[in-house]
């Protein structure tokens, strides 16, 4: 019985704008499927073919075009896709309702409701369709934008999303090193195998009290302008910026018998800095393949912004 | 999982825009930081500025807090950096007086008498390279005209809300932001120009660039003979 309605279900969302009665598909289809034992397919047929001819509808109908996420690549497209809410996040104005990452499984996109839209919040871990939402780009990344004529339509489905470590991107970064968190400079590793974590306050998270080995990094915060990125540099990345290397870093950390000694040497030397990252994009870190200081070309620069000025004048 | 994790974007804006800033907002929401909202309908709570250190004295009273004056090419920028903000306080006590020093700010907005200021605390000062600092005022020279664009079109509530708010002469702002890249044009045509003497095998480049810098000071003189 299950299985009739749920075949009359989809059957019905079909053709209810052709005015059938949901009733008669329901008992059409018992009577095929549960009298006479004919298969799925051929039940469905048959019905199809009946409401063509009984309702006048199409013999082919519109199928909804479900866009993937990995196919979303520029702004100012109309788009519906079905997606998992993977995350909510605090919206920064009073005219943004929600916002926050949807998924599917090709990829990830940020999407925001409008406070205008007046639409039923989404929750976290459900899926959806969202129906006619618009793209756009802000400071390079690309958004759904869930406006007054989108749809939400929550659906019984479990949408299988990439897992966050399968979401890499290469980008190339220019940006201002505005901050470089404490967990930076000559750091310790737990020694385990496999592990690897960061040692805080003489422990290993996982761990406990372990043999630690030494590493040099940095942890810090590249800015744009438009958004942040929290970015991690190895010791290959921090030599190629400072000369420092873990050999030396432990070497001042010796020589000054402080092991901050490096952070504060680093600081002073990259802190306000602007760089240049080529790396991967996690949703969270911008880990750098390189880093290096960026070096403008003026002239160059000089030459777009006499153009925009130009423009608008 | 944490994706993400939100932190304030420091934004690029020229003094003129930020000092003459005198509203403050909040989001609806309960940790939302205070933003001040700018004339040309920019919210920030955090500012990036390379300028230069034009001023810098001891205050409260043990003069444990340094008040320094910051120059761009539009105006100055005002911060208090105090000894709760150790490390600023302890970059900024090895930085000398005229030199270009790089910033990462939180912006505060202190309530005078008659009006409402705007100050930085900032979180990082550094000594900047003179290459760094003409590339601040380009981006955000390009910065600033966006929001320029945006509070022509009017499409978004901030823009409406600043417009409101300051009447913002739109036109006074695109001036300034030309007038700022024109000072690092003219360091840049002066530096070239003293290279053109060194290579003066290169006749070709010279006279395309005799020709660029005419133009220029023609649109100059229409612009003296207008005012």
């Amino acid at each position: 019985m299950d299985r009739v309605i749920k075949l009359a279900d989809q059957l019905f969302e079909d053709y209810k704008d052709y005015g059938v009665d949901r009733k008669e598909i329901v008992e059409k289809l018992r009577k095929l499927l549960v009298e006479f034992g004919v298969t799925e397919n051929e039940a469905v047929r048959t019905i199809r073919n009946y409401i063509i001819r009984e309702y006048g509808a199409p013999a082919t109908i519109r199928r909804e075009r479900i866009t993937k996420i990995e196919e979303i690549k520029e702004p100012n497209k109309w788009v519906t896709v079905k997606v998992k809410v993977i995350q909510l996040w605090e919206s920064s104005s009073p005219s943004v309702s929600q916002v926050g990452l949807i998924g599917d499984e090709t990829g990830y996109i940020r999407f925001l409701v409008w406070t205008k839209a007046k639409k039923k919040p989404v929750e976290e871990g459900k899926c959806y369709i969202f129906r006619n939402v618009v793209v756009d780009d802000y400071g390079g990344i690309l958004r759904l934008n869930v406006t007054k004529i989108s749809e939400i339509e929550e659906i019984d489905e479990d949408i299988k999303v990439k897992s966050p470590e399968d979401i890499r991107e290469e980008v190339e970064v220019v940006g201002a090193l505005v901050a470089i968190q404490q967990n930076s400079g000559l750091i310790q590793r737990c020694s385990i195998e496999g592990c690897n974590r960061v040692i805080k306050m003489g422990k290993c998270p996982e761990h406990g009290k372990t043999k630690p080995k030494d590493d040099l990094r940095i942890k810090g915060v590249l800015d744009d302008g438009y958004r942040t990125y929290e970015v991690i540099i190895n010791e290959e990345g921090v030599e190629n910026l400072t000369g420092i290397n873990l050999e030396k870093a432990k070497k001042i950390a010796e020589e000054t018998l402080d092991r901050n000694a490096v952070l504060v040497e680093l600081k002073k030397m990259l802190l306000g800095k602007y760089l240049r990252v080529v790396g991967t994009a996690t949703p969270r870190y911008l880990i750098a393949k390189h880093a290096e200081f960026f070096r403008p070309d003026i002239r160059k620069e000089l030459e777009k912004i006499k153009a925009i000025l130009e423009e608008i004048q | 999982m944490t994706v993400l994790l939100k932190r304030e974007v420091a934004r690029r804006v020229f003094a003129k825009e930020l000092m003459s800033s005198t509203y403050t907002l909040r989001d609806e929401s309960e940790k939302s930081p205070l933003y001040v909202l700018t004339p040309l309908g920019l919210k920030c709570s955090r500012v990036f500025i390379i300028g230069v250190l034009t001023d810098m004295e001891e205050r409260g009273e043990d003069g444990n807090i340094y008040r320094i004056r910051v120059a761009d090419h539009t105006g100055a920028f005002i911060g208090y950096i105090g000894k709760y903000q150790p490390e600023a306080y302890e970059a900024i006590e090895e930085i000398d007086l005229l030199t270009p020093v790089a910033i990462t700010a939180k912006v505060r907005v202190f309530e005078g008498e008659t009006r409402k200021f705007v100050t930085l605390r900032p979180e990082m000062i550094s000594v900047a390279d003179p290459e760094s600092k003409d590339y601040w005022v380009i981006e955000t020279a390009v910065q600033t005209l966006k929001r320029i664009e945006e509070m022509k079109k009017g499409e978004s509530d901030t823009a409406r809300l600043a417009m409101e708010i300051y009447n913002t002469d739109l036109e006074e702002y695109r001036r300034a932001v030309r007038e700022a890249v024109e000072k690092v044009m003219e360091s840049y045509e002066f530096y070239f120009e003293e290279r053109m003497l060194e290579e003066e095998e290169e006749e070709f480049e010279i006279e395309e660039d005799e020709e660029l810098s005419f133009e220029e000071e023609e649109i100059d003189l229409t612009e003296l003979l207008k005012d």
